[in-house]
């Protein structure tokens, strides 16, 4: 059997697959990745716009709409048309919006990658859908806003973001605000312009993984998207104030066990400064499920049914976010002061250096075990693409956790888990939250 | 390459466990599944609930060496996981670790499943949290997944299928430490279990894990047999009032006699694909409901269980049934309170989409059933199946669940025969399937809807009253000439309604 090793090893790249890049004249980025799956190919198309992007007030949601506009057709592929070619070529397809981009993805035989392609190109470039259609489909977004609704944790997110930001667009969720939703199928003559921003290869990365070469998929992107024409669009963001002093908000609601969230402003992905990595460190064993918090308010204590925290890589500041879920309503000030008491004890004596090395080693094996299908691949390079443009940000990322110093993460605790920077979202079914 | 072994060890005089390994040597982790054969239907009346609770116990619990506490630091550097999954028939523990750990991981994995320390403070954490699932977030969290196991608690009323496998109420508060304990001897035994190694493991592990796997319970348990449902008689439904709800979520269901272990289950997968095939825009009731009327996020067909369909886009493995049903879900469509407060034009609606949707439906399916499905459509769907059922497999830990399912239904690789019967299915094949299995007189439907849509919803279905499609104007000014003539069709198309009630949803798994 192999011998033990304490931790990941620190002197090799994280991924652990060569990742070829080549970039055609008109800016789009072509990223492969050959992986050991025999016939099986993944084909993404990451474009580098989310609801980050929607500035104009009236269009929240739109990036989101505009990705199911996506399947409604071109001249030379309609809709019909368009189903019953990706249907023959059975592949899982779909795609999905968050803050900072949309993804376009497709999983499936080898031999039809270079249908995917004609078909992608085709979309990507010639889009066409009649002014009917994009009514109509403003409806299946309505469906999808009253799924997701059904569920309080959703409501509440929507209240949090509207009330943690304040001029950035971070302050309205990838869905949009409803009274937007409603209004979608009057914005024919946005989706255009939408479109034409956007849906450019400056904006865009295309990544193949699997059982292929670069050479190949180099030829493809050539012979399908050289003809895509730049754009000259920039969208600026309004950059939000540094907040000055804690917020709160509640949902009254006792259908579900009561619920907490503190949310402190973090700092935007950078593959380059320590302030992420470190609070990815400092996230990972605060709330792990052997942290002394979770060993105390979970396991010894029962207060909680769980604790959890992390922070979102994002193109700007975004949210810290710790979520508690209770036995009891009445425990919330208990656990928010026991959170606050194990961050401020971390700002004065920061951590021991053995779990400082765990927590390290954790976050690369944690990496190291969820890339084993190409999907997944695609998936975790594309998360870095929409970031920095770069798919090899994972390796610098990882490289930094390695970095990460006791100095660093009293740095960021005291930085960013600050009250003025905080916002407490809570869900009971009390009139108020009552968190101080 | 991959190679696929399969052994069977027999040990003892009648316990037989099987393995199933699926070595793969470029790969840097291991996954070991332990598979009980037991599943919800072993739970006693009166402690519905107690093999989810077992299950759960011994991963959120220690070992006899180790606490809980004690193991997630171990785990920590690893970033080793594990859960258990409970469903009808089995009970199923997921470990997964890096190779590097082998050594390290392994006395935690054999010691949790042979020695679980199975303690009065994390029984007390695991019973809360069941009761809070069973008692709030089922009904608060997601009213498609309500809908969904409403319908199961509906269509297998009085049987060993009914209850939620997480339980009800009364039987979860009613579930002692000591039951646990007896029901872990009883049915968590040696006897009953299926073992699953994939990924980069030494032969060694194999070895090991098989001799030390014999300290489990050497009970010889009882499995109740799964039930047969009774086709109802009509079509019967139930409408569950919420606070609330912000549209109406739809499920239906009736009894199936065939499963995966039948070769004629290749043909009825064509035609549900063709009819409903999950989160594909291909089909039929995808594209007559949300695509060409948008009322909903999507509506997909069923011939098995498929878990979690609102976060899975392929089947998972690690759910295999005897007792099987045909489904349709109808994702949330709106309700008259919402839409009138959207538009000013559709002030004076008293209905929502609901009934129309179900009409819309069942039309759908009930013109495949006349029609069948043509030879284009069947050589295109069964294209799409032959490439596409390769991806439930894409994952080293789907390919071991579902190797290890295939022998749950008598067979050998359920993906690899699957391909073979698809091969070689002719178009008489598909539709003599769909006129033996599919048919839409009798079902039991379920909707989650809010109060104010309840009981003008109930009126409408109990009187097959006429349900024209509300558009807004906007919408309604571009519609074609077809969508205008197929929509007249099915306002009024007669659906076999037997019986409606309305169930408030605090009465609900009862």
């Amino acid at each position: 059997m192999m011998l033990a090793v304490e931790s990941y090893p620190s002197d090799q790249k994280i991924f652990p697959y060569p990742i070829y890049q080549y970039k055609l004249a008109n800016g789009l980025n072509v990223v492969t990745v050959p992986f050991d799956s025999p016939g099986l190919v993944s084909f993404y198309i990451v474009v580098r716009v989310g609801s980050r992007n929607e500035v104009e007030s009236g269009v929240t949601g739109f990036a989101h709409f505009f990705e199911h506009m996506m399947f409604r057709g071109t001249d030379k592929y309609p809709r019909e048309k368009y189903n019953e070619v990706l249907k023959m070529t059975g592949a899982g397809a779909n795609a999905n919006t968050s803050l900072d981009r949309t993804i376009y993805h497709m999983t499936g035989n080898v031999d039809y990658l270079e249908k995917m392609f004609e078909l992608e190109s085709d979309r990507f470039m010639n889009l066409h859908y009649p002014e009917h259609d994009f009514k109509v489909e403003a409806g299946a977004v309505k469906g999808e806003y009253t799924k997701n609704f059904a569920s309080p944790f959703q409501q509440l997110y929507e209240s949090l973001l509207n009330t943690a930001f304040d001029v950035h667009t971070y302050k309205h969720t990838t869905m949009g605000f409803f009274k937007d939703i409603v209004d979608m199928p009057n914005q024919y003559e946005y989706s255009l312009e939408f479109f034409n921003r956007y849906y450019r290869p400056e904006y865009s990365t295309i990544v193949v993984v699997g059982d292929i070469t670069s050479e190949k998929v180099n030829a493809l992107a050539e012979k399908y998207f050289s003809q895509w024409k730049r754009g000259d669009y920039s969208v600026q963001i309004p950059t939000e104030p540094e907040q000055k002093e804690k917020k709160s908000l509640h949902l009254q609601d006792g259908s579900i066990p009561p619920f907490m969230s503190m949310n402190y402003k973090g700092p935007a992905f950078s593959d380059t400064k320590i302030d992420m990595p470190a609070i990815d460190v400092l996230n990972t064993l605060l709330f792990s499920e052997n942290s002394k918090l979770y060993k105390k308010l979970v396991i010894e204590e029962q207060k909680l049914r769980f604790l959890g925290g992390g922070a979102m890589n994002s193109r700007d500041p975004y949210l810290i976010n710790v979520q508690a879920s209770f036995i009891k309503k009445e425990d919330f000030q208990y656990v928010r002061d026991e959170i606050t008491k194990a961050i401020e004890d971390i700002k004065m004596n920061g951590i021991d250096d053995k779990l400082l090395d765990e927590t390290k080693s954790n976050l690369k094996y944690s990496f190291a075990m969820s890339i084993d299908d190409p999907d997944e691949i695609a998936n975790s390079i594309s998360s870095f693409i929409y970031l920095t443009g770069d798919p090899e940000s994972l390796n610098r990322l990882y490289a930094l956790y390695d970095k990460v110093t006791n100095e660093d993460i009293k740095m960021v605790a005291t930085k960013y888990y600050v009250d003025s920077g905080l916002t407490i979202a809570t869900i009971s079914s009390d009139e108020k939250g009552g968190v101080e | 390459m991959k190679a696929i072994i399969i052994s069977i060890l027999l040990s003892g005089l009648i316990m037989s466990q099987q393995f199933v390994e699926l070595k793969q040597t470029n790969s840097s982790k291991i996954i070991v599944k332990f598979m009980f054969k037991n599943g919800s239907i072993c739970d006693p009346n009166g402690k519905e609930g107690i093999t989810f609770t077992t299950a759960q116990l011994i991963t959120q619990g220690g070992t006899g060496e180790l606490s809980f506490g004690d193991i997630q630091d171990k785990i920590y550097p690893m970033a080793a996981s594990y859960y258990s999954s409970v469903d009808k028939e089995v009970a199923i523990f997921t470990f997964q670790f890096h190779k590097d750990w082998i050594d390290q991981f392994y006395p935690i994995m054999i010691g949790l499943i042979t020695n679980p320390s199975l303690s009065q403070t994390d029984f007390d954490r695991v019973k809360i949290n069941q009761l809070a699932y069973v008692d709030q977030v089922i009904r608060a969290s997601s009213d498609e997944e309500y809908s969904k196991k409403a319908l199961e608690d509906f269509l297998f009323r009085g049987t060993n299928y009914q209850h939620m496998v997480e339980g009800k109420s009364v039987s979860v508060s009613s579930i002692t430490l000591d039951d646990v304990k007896n029901h872990y001897k009883s049915f968590f035994t040696k006897n009953n279990l299926m073992i699953g190694i994939a990924g980069n493991y030494p032969d060694s592990f194999i070895e090991k894990l098989k001799k030390d796997i014999a300290k489990l319970p050497n009970t010889n348990p009882t499995i109740p047999t799964p039930p047969v449902v009774k086709m109802p008689d009509g079509i019967d439904i139930e409408i569950i009032s919420k606070e609330s709800a912000f549209g109406s979520a739809i499920f239906t269901g009736y009894p199936l006699n065939i499963t995966r272990a039948d070769d004629e289950f290749a043909a009825l997968m064509v035609a549900n694909s063709y009819l409903g095939e999950h989160r594909k825009s291909y089909s039929k009731l995808y594209q007559v409901i949300r695509e060409q009327r948008s009322m909903n996020y999507g509506d997909y067909s069923y011939i098995e269980w498929y878990n979690n369909g609102g976060g899975n886009m392929l089947p998972p493995s690690g759910v295999p049934r005897q007792s099987n049903y045909f489904a349709i879900w109808i994702r949330p469509v709106q309700i008259a309170k919402q839409l009138k407060m959207q538009y000013e034009e559709l002030k004076d609606v008293n209905v929502g989409h609901a009934h129309f949707a179900i009409r819309m439906a069942l039309r759908e399916m009930d013109k495949m059933i006349k029609n069948g499905l043509t030879q284009e459509d069947f050589e295109a769907t069964r294209a799409f199946l032959k490439s596409y059922i390769r991806l439930y497999i894409k994952t080293p830990g789907q390919q071991l669940g579902y190797l290890m399912d295939s022998k749950m239904y008598g067979r050998k690789n359920y993906i690899e025969e699957l391909g073979v019967l698809l091969s070689k299915l002719t178009l008489d094949d598909v539709n003599k399937a769909i006129k033996k299995y599919m048919q839409i007189d009798n079902m039991k439907i379920t909707i989650v809807t809010d109060v104010s849509e309840a009981g003008p919803l109930a009126e409408s279905l109990k009187n097959n009253t006429v349900s024209p499609m509300t558009y807004s104007n906007l919408v309604k000014a571009g519609l074609s000439e077809e969508i205008l003539s197929e929509d007249a069709a099915t306002e009024n198309f007669k659906i076999n309604v037997n019986n409606v009630t309305i169930v408030d949803s605090k009465d609900t798994f009862k």
